[in-house]
């Protein structure tokens, strides 16, 4: 096979934005669990986490750095080393969101449940399907699934904006609790980074495919 | 890659259905159309055999040197095909000079390489100006100043080279031909080149092949690809290197040619 290496390399970060991506998921739905249950302990496990998929992020960085520099890449190569680089830096923003949510559970300590946590788990769950389906997308060079994916953000967007809706209603009938309803709003704020971020990972993914710039979801 | 590319918006030199075919019935260039922007830098790449070198010895009718090779379409350059029988080939080589793969200075001295080209193509100011002056431009004129009479061949093949570019300005061309101009300078020599190249582009329009893609990425504001015989694709060098349209252009670059 011609450029041995080059394709040894491009297998290595495969690996590794694989291994970024379900690692996301899984604090991601950790956190989820963490917050439904009011699981106080778990906030600290998922931050371990959290620094685990930071390092796996520099990790990636220096793995392109290397192939870059050794390798002198051009045309797609070139497009798939910079997406590699976006991919780990918007997988590794995705699982901080996840750590914020865990973190938000204590100003929830002991309170019973709110009805709108289940707004919050169902873009928890959009947020998950986004994250496998923009690694799947980086995986199989698809421009088609990377578009297909951003769409998704419309949907966490749309329960983001609803979610808002319902917790200034909240606010005027329990004013007591306006400290609890802003972290709710801010739990929410994050998963609709989350999409964001996703969104941002597809567009690399088309520039990766086909050499244009595109934004995606205006 | 220079920082900012400038638009093409002449051509001074431009091939139009170029077809140039050697004495054994090899056809090396084949309706080849592919115009050069004014003081820009066009890189042609290609694998060994491609046709580059060929294409680019036609600019300035190199090719007939080499018996019965047979040109056919057009080579424009200000406005007047350079094969009409009525032009001088003489003339067109002062007027696009050439830099060889190997530097190859007279054995004369370092004075004498560059006084006695302009010379015998009638120059007639001041001798003294026009060697400082094509040193200078060659940045070359600090390390010989001393060392003017001295035989060039003396000087490290780098110098050599940049003797030779030199030599091609004092004719004083509007366009500069290269033909693997650092292929045979180790990485320190090459880098003086592209700088000089980099330097050059202000006052000439330069035409380099070279079998070093990254060169051509470094140095280049436009390149063309060929394959046998064939142009397969010109554009901007950031283009080409960053997304190719030609799925050919995308293979050779990236190392999967065949």
């Amino acid at each position: 096979m011609p450029r041995e290496a080059f394709e040894r390399s491009i297998e290595e970060i495969n690996k590794r934005i694989i291994s970024m991506g379900a690692a996301s998921v899984e604090a991601l739905q950790k956190a989820m669990h963490a917050f439904r249950e009011r699981e106080l302990d778990a906030a600290k496990k998922i931050k371990k986490a959290d620094a685990d998929i930071d390092a796996q992020q520099l990790q990636i960085e220096d793995l392109v750095a290397t192939t870059m520099a050794t390798q002198q890449p051009v045309a797609t190569d070139l497009r798939l080393l910079l997406c590699s680089i976006k991919m780990a830096a918007e997988l590794e923003r995705s699982a901080d969101y996840a750590a914020h949510l865990a973190k938000a559970t204590k100003f929830f300590a002991g309170e019973p449940q709110w009805r709108q946590t289940e707004m919050i788990e169902q873009m928890v769950q959009i947020g998950a399907t986004m994250i496998t389906g923009t690694v799947q997308a980086f995986i199989s060079r698809s421009a088609l699934q990377a578009r297909q994916v951003a769409l998704m953000d419309d949907q966490i967007d749309h329960i983001h904006k609803s979610l808002i809706k319902e917790m200034v209603m909240l606010l005027g009938s329990r004013p007591e609790d306006a400290e609890k309803v802003a972290k709710f709003i801010q739990v929410s704020g994050y998963l609709e980074r989350l999409g964001d971020h996703m969104t941002n990972a597809c567009e690399s993914i088309i520039y990766m495919v086909e050499g244009i710039h595109m934004e995606l979801n205006l | 890659m220079p920082e900012e590319t400038k638009s093409p918006d002449s051509f001074i030199i431009e091939t139009k259905d170029l077809s140039i075919t050697y004495g054994d019935g090899h056809e090396a260039v084949k309706h080849v159309s592919l115009g050069f922007p004014e003081r820009n830098v066009t890189a042609i790449i290609g694998p060994s055999g491609c046709g580059k070198s060929t294409l680019l010895r036609a600019l300035n009718r190199m090719n007939e040197l080499i018996p019965n090779t047979r040109t056919s379409g057009e080579v424009i350059y200000r406005a007047q095909n350079i094969y009409n029988s009525s032009i001088d080939p003489v003339i067109i080589r002062r007027q696009i000079g050439m830099v060889f793969q190997k530097p190859n200075p007279f054995p004369k001295s370092v004075y004498q390489n560059i006084a006695w080209a302009a010379k015998v193509h009638g120059y007639a100011g001041d001798m003294d100006d026009l060697v400082e002056m094509s040193l200078r431009k060659a940045a070359l004129w600090e390390e010989v100043k001393d060392k003017l009479k001295k035989n060039a061949l003396a000087l490290s093949g780098g110098q050599q080279q940049r003797l030779c570019i030199a030599r091609a300005i004092a004719l004083q061309p509007e366009v500069i031909l290269m033909d693997e101009p650092t292929s045979a300078l180790d990485p320190i020599a090459s880098s003086y080149i592209e700088d000089l190249i980099s330097e050059l582009r202000k006052d000439y329009t330069i035409v380099i092949v070279t079998h070093n893609m990254q060169q051509a990425g470094r140095i280049s504001d436009y390149t063309a690809f060929m394959l046998m015989g064939d142009l397969v694709e010109v554009g901007p060098t950031r283009k080409l290197f960053i997304s190719p349209s030609d799925e050919r252009t995308e293979r050779y670059l990236t190392g999967r040619f065949g």
